[in-house]
């Protein structure tokens, strides 16, 4: 871990993608409402609802798992637990408070985290729920930053670093930016929650004050 | 937080804790910077919900997993109330003993916390005292307490040094650092942290490697390295 740490700031491979193209990807989410979902399995105990988010989600955190451990009874192990505590725990989802699938990612993650630990048994030690807070921080005054930057972002010096952006921000980047869609109308096209594009957008951001400003650290 | 945090992890420090790949205690330095920092708690969710999407969005192919077992064991299992799954899920913040040193008391970070309720005997040296934390095996976890117009002699890094400042005030070469900065030395850095005469300072302190002083006398204290370590 310690060499990711000293590496330069913008030098990660970015990852590809996901294949947005693919059409059955693109359908099944444009059709299914997780959120609402998971809403009717913590209200209704909705079998039919809980199983169809299974049936989702449990092959796509097989493969995570797979990148993260390396092995299929680990990684079905992860999918256990984590998809468990989907079930028994879903009346702690908050749709106001961000998407199903990061509700459910984080739960994974954290899962993952304390599988790795109890495997070194180390019980007295740090835990996933030390490391990452479960629920919000109290809100901040919302910062003018971003839109300072929408301005600025014209200024021909940013367009070198345009191109160093992680191929998914800077699809965002290149729709809002240059062919000026909404972000609702960035949402439809890729087939991505209204929250993931504003994400993606202050992340690019971010990445582009710190090309211009040099790291922070 | 009254004044701006000036030294924050980078993005990728930032993208690896939310992903959950960074080594423990690495990540507990990056958390608890991050409880401090609005701007870095912004960040965070972002990259989670960016994290998230990629998950989701991920084709995958149709494969000889029994999912149907896993599904009719997980669904036999019954569901939680919103009570009860609170419970279980977060350890109980809220109220946090504060830690104290040299008659001073500190309420620590929420990611500090439950550790630091078993942090070790607290010795001390000069102005200087340390506790150690009981965290990974990988790094060295400790909050290092300096009183007030004290210096810390010079010293170099055989590893990796990482510094959250949790309360008061202290500068090296480099700059100065308050409440939530966190600073990040590299093997081969040298600096001489001090604190000002009218302010003392909480840091934690995680460390992959002993220190290493290089002046004079000082080289005297390398046999008392492990103090910092």
């Amino acid at each position: 871990m310690l060499k990711s740490i000293n590496v330069p700031r913008h030098d990660r491979v970015p990852s590809p993608i996901p294949d947005t193209q693919a059409s059955m990807t693109r359908q099944e989410i444009t059709n299914n409402n997780w959120e609402e979902a998971l809403t009717f399995v913590a209200l209704q105990r909705d079998r039919s609802a809980y199983a169809e988010l299974f049936n989702y989600f449990a092959p796509r955190l097989k493969a995570f798992g797979m990148k993260m451990f390396g092995n299929e009874q680990q990684a079905l192990e992860m999918v256990q637990d984590t998809m468990l505590n989907v079930w028994k725990k879903a009346a702690l989802f908050d749709a106001s408070r961000g998407c199903a699938s990061t509700w459910i990612f984080t739960i994974a993650r954290n899962v993952r985290f304390d599988m790795l630990r109890k495997k070194q048994s180390r019980k007295d030690d740090v835990s996933a729920d030390d490391l990452w807070l479960n629920g919000e921080y109290p809100e901040q005054e919302a910062d003018n930053d971003a839109s300072q930057w929408d301005t600025q972002l014209l200024m021909d010096k940013l367009a070198p670093h345009f191109t160093s952006l992680p191929p998914a921000q800077r699809e965002v980047m290149e729709k809002v930016y240059l062919q000026e869609k909404s972000h609702q109308e960035v949402s439809d096209e890729l087939a991505i929650p209204l929250g993931t594009v504003k994400s993606r957008i202050r992340l690019a951001l971010d990445r582009l004050r710190e090309a211009l400003d040099g790291a922070r650290n | 937080m009254a004044h701006a945090i000036k030294f924050h992890p980078g993005m990728s420090l930032l993208e690896q804790h939310a992903e959950g790949t960074l080594s423990a205690d690495v990540a507990l330095a990056v958390a608890a910077h991050i409880d401090l920092c609005p701007h870095c708690q912004q960040l965070s969710r972002d990259i989670t919900a960016d994290l998230a999407c990629q998950l989701a969005q991920q084709p995958v192919k149709t494969n000889s997993t029994d999912w149907q077992q896993m599904l009719n064991d997980i669904m036999a299992q019954p569901q939680l109330s919103k009570q009860a799954a609170a419970g279980q899920s977060q350890l109980s913040a809220q109220h946090a003993e504060p830690i104290i040193v040299n008659q001073r008391e500190f309420v620590l970070p929420r990611a500090l916390q439950r550790l630091a309720a078993n942090h070790g005997k607290w010795l001390h040296l000069g102005g200087i005292a340390t506790a150690k934390l009981p965290a990974g095996n990988d790094y060295h976890v400790s909050l290092l307490y300096i009183s007030k117009d004290t210096e810390v002699p010079q010293h170099t890094h055989l590893g990796l040094e990482m510094t959250l400042v949790l309360a008061g005030k202290i500068v090296d070469e480099n700059g100065e650092y308050k409440a939530g900065d966190l600073l990040i030395n590299s093997p081969d850095d040298t600096h001489t942290p001090r604190t000002m005469a009218d302010e003392d300072c909480l840091c934690l302190s995680v460390l992959s490697a002993p220190l290493k002083f290089k002046k004079g006398l000082t080289r005297l204290l390398n046999p008392l390295q492990q103090f910092f370590y």
